[in-house]
């Protein structure tokens, strides 16, 4: 493993999420500064193209579209409100004229009473969604009127899941209908499981919950479904006091019965891991689900894989150096191997 | 979860930047062996903990990066060797299979040769240290690779069951270890070679690889060379059986004949006379097989598995496959523990020999994989192929050949050229190939027009219609948002989307009211049967035949086409008044073009957009569009009139 760049974010205090697009070539950074910035990959180097200040404060989350509609984030912001930028003019502009690119807010969403915690675009098939979950229980599904034009927004569905929500993540599989799993942070242990999922039926045009993950009763920072490229389940992890991995298999489809009915899942845990030894806050995966990132308490970074038996293991971790004096800090910045030949494997 | 022998710790790795008491750090993957890390605030604290705020690094970490770039041929070049295997696999049937499968092993081997020479090369000529140090890396993981190879190859490709496993061992040991060939041709080209420091040391590495002609030829250098016990070493070595493929000998018969020979290298040596010379009666306990002899020349054998070779060659000549193993710890415990790096290496080659392909496979990932799939996943095809894999289904459905595969072809479909090796490799693995592909097509950058036919192509090859839909939808949406309205048009139309064809289409039309003109007049002109594909397009499509008609005189075929798709109301209502004015210069041609029914067709359609649009389009007419309002009713009326007198004079006349 080597830092193949440090890219000094500028953001005047800590930021709060990083958001890649579909292809990798673009990053979006928010920040408790207040400001969403948006960097493209030029020459192998990262540049700021567009910084702007929101408004509503603190931004917490931001999130890409699918470039089919255009190049399109969504952010929330502590006041509660949720935010859907369009950049105008493409990236013409970034040949030659170095003034940073132009994003205007198309519309702002404030339902909700409470924070907003999490925002999620749909994945692409479904169309130009945005799912949305508070602090006070509630989901949000907007759909976007006319994809090319962003001003207009409506509210599709909006169900409660009578726990303080902290994050939401779509269901990957194209095959199947939509799924949203929803997470709490409630802390309160006899409250119960914290981690639902909900489905789509085409028939009803609601959502009904599907199914209740029961093992995992602590408080939930995250929920990822993993891309499903093609395996015959669903794959979620989920960040509460521990890692938890799980794969939920439907059981209607392989007895094919008609998908009218609602989905029967099969729970099965593929691992639990306290590596981090203490809470984990956040996750992320590859775009084939075989590598997954988790950010626990300890300070750490930890990346699992799972081996050719499926069992998941983690594979490294990064962390803050503790002290490291000034001048070796900069040999570090440069682009190296690590010292240990083959210090990185599966 | 049971850790399984020789498991390498986690790997950890420090960021250069001080812990901060309420940040945590955070993570995101991208594209392929990508992680972008930065501090974040612990989300249940309130402040934030950082002491410098204004400066938040994010950093990108990649990791497996480099071996492609240094090892582009391998890449390549093995590729062709894949794809042309995998034809064969369906095309032959097995004893013919079976050659091209030994032929590939081969091949694949050779490529990983002439790589670890150029790189050899390459080394050699660098100057700049750090980067010397990384391509001695390479070559040392490159030689190693050779090394596991080539035994796998003897042991689970070439090797007859029960059948007699030396001599290739023997080859596997003069191919790799080359230090004896080094010195015998420093010592011979010395002036006097018989003195020569390491005279003696080249003698006694080349007799423990077997390759007695050589020893014989050093031998004949000494200056006693003429001496009995000279003499008689040499005759022992000439007459030393050997074991060849082509020789039509059974092993029963060679066995015999070699233990005669060794009961007369005992009896000479017991018999004193080679006592003169100590290096002498070295070599001729060699040739018995002495116990003792061969741990006084551990050094020159330098690793266990060369004295395990070199000790059955002279103590078991007839060793069989499955007998391999009993050796191994014997030879092992001569040596002292070594480095965790040959450890690891030891664990495989010892695998191998005790014939367990699962165990070597899982090793190599564990130890090679580091920079690359490349060796493990070329290897599984192989030995898949050959059937000595179990065909097992993995918990999710596929098997280790495709497992490995699937990693080998993910490390290269996040490279930025080399994306379309790893394709032809997805192509392979016919469980999860096909959904890999989809996944990454999705995620590939499309930086150029060229780039995104390329992909486009790739996803028509194969089927993939709704990728090859989402390629030309995320190329037609970055062209309208530069205002490139043909290029737009051509990819949406390669879509066959038809909302969003419609939405470029009322573009062009907007363009026209504004400007008066069309732009891109050769791809409307131009747009055939795709015409179809929605009504905007159609509408799009006629109305430019329409201007062409007028244009060229024709003015019957123009006010017809002009009428129907007036009255088809295929336009968009903002278009239906710059239609009205094309109708006007109609209106006031000397003769009559429209007939009655036809202007009362453009009346009702002046009427509705009346009727429709006072609250839009009426409030926003200028002086001069006001004026032009009342030219079109008063043409209308004048033409009407016109046509009733015309019409009523022709029924009179009929």
């Amino acid at each position: 493993m080597f830092v193949a760049q440090t890219i000094a974010s500028e953001h005047k205090d800590l930021i709060h999420d990083v958001s890649f697009d579909c292809h990798g070539r673009r990053m979006a950074t928010c920040s408790s500064d207040h400001t969403v910035k948006v960097w493209d990959l030029e020459n192998g180097k990262w540049k700021c193209t567009a910084s702007w200040k929101t408004p509503g404060g603190s931004v917490s989350r931001v999130t890409w579209s699918h470039p089919e509609f255009g190049q399109i984030l969504a952010t929330c912001s502590f006041d509660r409100t949720v935010a859907v930028w369009e950049e105008l003019g493409g990236d013409l502009s970034t040949k030659g004229d170095s003034s940073a690119n132009a994003w205007l807010k198309r519309i702002s969403l404030a339902d909700s009473r409470t924070t907003v915690t999490d925002v999620c675009f749909a994945p692409k098939h479904l169309g130009l969604q945005l799912a949305t979950c508070s602090s006070d229980g509630i989901v949000r599904i907007y759909e976007a009127v006319d994809v090319m034009k962003l001003g207009n927004w409506q509210l599709q569905c909006e169900f409660n899941c009578n726990l303080s929500l902290s994050c939401l993540s779509w269901g990957t599989s194209r095959t199947s209908a939509p799924l949203i799993a929803v997470g709490s942070d409630d802390a309160n242990i006899a409250a119960g499981a914290k981690v639902l999922i909900y489905e789509y039926s085409e028939t009803t045009r609601k959502w009904h919950k599907v199914s209740t993950i029961y093992s995992v009763k602590e408080a939930v920072h995250d929920v990822k479904f993993a891309p499903s490229v093609g395996r015959p389940f669903h794959q979620l992890a989920i960040a509460s006091d521990e890692l938890t991995i799980i794969s939920l298999k439907n059981v209607r489809e392989e007895s094919r019965q008609i998908s009218s009915e609602h989905s029967i899942f099969e729970i099965r845990q593929s691992g639990r891991f306290n590596d981090h030894g203490s809470k984990v806050w956040r996750l992320s995966w590859n775009i084939t689900g075989t590598i997954l990132s988790s950010s626990g308490d300890d300070g750490s970074v930890r990346l699992w894989k799972a081996n050719y038996l499926d069992i998941w293991k983690c594979i490294s971790v990064l962390k803050a150096d503790g002290g490291a004096p000034e001048e070796e800090r900069a040999s570090i910045h440069a682009p190296s191997m690590s010292s240990t030949p083959g210090s990185f494997r599966y | 979860m049971a850790a399984t022998t020789g498991e390498r710790e986690v790997e950890e790795f420090l960021l250069p930047i001080p812990k901060i008491k309420n940040g945590i750090l955070q993570s995101v993957l991208g594209m392929g062996k990508q992680l972008h890390v930065f501090q974040a605030q612990r989300p249940s604290s309130k402040t934030s903990g950082a002491r410098d705020k204004g400066n938040q690094t994010i950093f990108d970490v990649q990791w497996n990066a480099e071996m492609h770039d240094i090892a582009r041929k391998l890449v390549n070049e093995t590729h062709n060797i894949f794809v042309m295997l995998q034809g064969q696999v369906k095309s032959l049937s097995q004893p013919m299979l079976y050659t091209q499968l030994r032929k590939a092993s081969k091949q694949y081997r050779s490529v990983l040769k002439a790589c670890s020479m150029e790189l050899m090369q390459i080394a050699d000529a660098c100057v700049d240290d750090t980067r010397k140090i990384k391509y001695e890396e390479h070559i040392q993981e490159f030689e190693m690779v050779q090394l596991i190879w080539s035994l796998c190859e003897i042991i689970f490709i070439e090797a007859a069951p029960g059948g007699l496993i030396l001599t290739p061992l023997l080859d596997w040991l003069q191919w790799h270890f080359q230090e004896g060939n080094h010195l015998a041709l420093e010592v011979t080209q010395s002036e006097q070679p018989s003195s020569h420091p390491s005279y003696w040391e080249a003698v006694n590495r080349l007799l423990l690889q077997g390759n007695t002609d050589s020893v014989r030829k050093l031998l004949a250098l000494h200056v006693y060379s003429h001496s009995e016990p000279f003499l008689g070493v040499d005759e022992l070595l000439r007459k030393m059986p050997r074991w060849t493929y082509q020789h039509a000998q059974s092993a029963a018969e060679y066995e015999m004949k070699w233990r005669h020979w060794r009961d007369e290298c005992i009896r000479r040596y017991e018999a004193g006379e080679f006592t003169a010379y100590k290096e002498l009666e070295t070599i001729v306990q060699v040739l018995c097989g002495d116990e003792a002899v061969f741990r006084e020349l551990k050094n020159q054998c330098e690793t266990w598995y060369h004295l395990l070779v070199s000790k059955l060659l002279y103590q078991n000549p007839t060793v069989r496959l499955k007998d391999l193993s009993f050796e191994i710890k014997a030879c092992q415990a001569v040596y002292n523990l070594s480095s965790p790096q040959s450890q690891e290496l030891d664990n495989i080659l010892q695998a191998t020999m005790e014939c367990d392909i699962h165990q070597v496979i899982q090793d190599s990932c564990n130890f090679l994989s580091n920079r690359s799939w490349w060796f493990v996943s070329h290897l599984a095809d192989i030995l898949h192929h050959c059937g000595q894999l179990d065909p097992q289904k993995l918990p999710f459905g596929s098997n280790l050949r495709e497992y490995l595969l699937l990693e080998y072809a993910t490390s290269l479909m996040a490279h930025k050229s080399l994306w379309q090796v790893g394709v032809d490799y997805l192509d392979f693995c016919p469980v999860f190939g096909r959904s890999y592909l989809e996944a990454y097509i999705e995620h590939i950058p499309l930086e150029t027009e060229s780039k995104a036919h390329k992909v486009l192509h790739l996803c028509q090859e194969r089927d993939l219609l709704a990728q090859a839909q989402s390629v030309c939808k995320v190329m037609g949406m970055k062209c309208l948002k530069q205002d490139r309205l043909g290029s737009a048009l051509s990819w949406f139309l390669k879509s066959k989307n038809a909302t969003v064809i419609k939405q470029v289409t009322d573009r062009f039309l907007t363009e026209y009211c504004e400007k008066g003109k069309f732009s891109h007049l050769d791809l409307i002109d131009h747009l055939g049967p795709s015409m179809l594909v929605t009504n905007s397009l159609t509408f799009l499509g006629k109305y430019r035949e329409f201007h062409t008609l007028y244009d060229k005189g024709d003015i019957q075929g123009a006010t017809s086409l002009l009428l129907s798709l007036i009255s088809s109301r295929l336009a968009p209502k903002t278009f239906w008044m710059t239609m009205l004015m094309d109708a006007l210069p109609l209106l006031n041609l000397p003769q009559v073009v429209l007939n009655v029914q036809q202007t009362y067709e453009l009346k009702h359609c002046l009427e509705e957009l009346q009727r429709d649009g006072t609250s839009n389009y009426y409030k926003n007419l200028s002086d001069s569009e006001m004026d032009k309002l009342r030219l079109l009713q008063l043409a209308l009326i004048r033409n009407l009139s016109r046509a009733i007198i015309k019409e009523g004079s022709i029924t009179n006349i009929a």
